[in-house]
């Protein structure tokens, strides 16, 4: 061991990259858009404490946006209420520091009262902070049910 | 226990710089986007997008989007990068205009989120239609510029066509 000392220095900044290697993979980060489906379907606040950025921008199918306190809010509340999430997580994107990803969804839920069941196509954008995948974009656009994204 | 030698210390960096590397090339990363990157660019970059939409600009288009982009349409209809340009310079949809107004950017390393609202007059397949939609769009910064990668939109309660 004696004669690796000197080379200590040189192996800490070669591994250096292996210690910052438990950064969200793409396994990471899919799973981090799921665990966030089944948090809101299960009112689960401290999940989706959890999982969503601080600096959230949740825009839904109607075009109106929410912060994170807000969003959770609904949530909390039961204004809205989901009875069903059936997520299908198509494409994810890995680039520096956040990951983007795009999928299908459909959901019913209740909101202030009134059940509707709609189709989506989402994207999200991930924000790799405090160790963990933190969704701080969220966006979809309503679509027939029949739109198959694999074959366009 | 057995002890390290100096014979075997050269095999001991080459594995651990193989997967220092490994791991370096399991995230891909483009430069910083720096300044030529920052929030007055990206702003400018997507009013450039909205105008050579209207202009059917088929050379801008392809330098603004990403090889990759999903655009979902406030109707549902997806299109990729290729489809989006060759529906617009075939004519089969036609951006006579767009009067965007920004609402927020937000640049987070190498990916870029905008958010905003657009009024659009577009003739699709002939049919006129006049919308008002909230939109959302995921910017990459590839090769010094950035592209646009994800587009998604709703049409707003007040807008003529739901």
């Amino acid at each position: 061991m004696n004669a690796m000392r000197p080379l200590l220095p040189l192996i800490t900044l070669l591994a250096a990259p292996l210690a910052a290697a438990p950064r969200g993979d793409e396994a990471a980060a899919r799973a981090a858009i799921l665990q966030r489906f089944q948090a809101a379907l299960h009112a689960d606040v401290a999940g989706l404490d959890r999982l969503l950025a601080d600096d959230l921008e949740y825009c839904n199918f109607r075009g109106a946006c929410q912060t994170k306190s807000e969003y959770i809010g609904e949530v909390r509340s039961g204004v809205l209420k989901y009875r069903s999430i059936e997520p299908v997580v198509d494409r994810v994107k890995l680039y520096a520091d956040t990951a983007t990803v795009l999928g299908r969804v459909s959901v019913t839920a209740v909101r202030n009262g009134e059940e509707r069941s709609v189709h989506l196509l989402y994207a999200g954008v991930l924000a790799w902070r405090e160790d963990r995948w933190q969704l701080t974009t969220w966006t979809s656009t309503i679509v027939e049910p029949t739109v198959d994204t694999k074959s366009k | 226990m057995r002890r390290t030698t100096p014979r075997n210390v050269p095999v001991v960096i080459a594995t651990i710089a193989a997967m220092a590397m490994l791991c370096g090339a399991s995230f891909p990363k483009e430069p910083a986007p720096g300044a030529a990157g920052s929030e007055p660019a990206l702003r400018a970059a997507e009013l450039k997008r909205f105008e050579a939409n209207v202009n059917a600009d088929a050379r801008a288009l392809g330098e603004l989007l990403d090889d990759g982009l999903e655009y979902v349409h406030s109707n549902g209809e997806l299109d990729s990068k290729q489809s989006f340009i060759e529906s617009l310079t075939s004519g089969r949809r036609d951006y006579a205009s767009t009067v965007a107004d920004i609402e927020s950017i937000r640049i987070l390393g190498d990916v870029a989120v905008i958010r905003g609202t657009a009024r659009v007059t577009v003739i699709d397949a002939g049919t006129t239609r006049e919308l008002h939609i909230g939109y959302t769009d995921v910017w990459v910064w590839k090769k010094q510029h950035w592209q646009m990668t994800a587009w998604r939109s709703a049409r707003l309660p007040d807008s003529p066509v739901k």
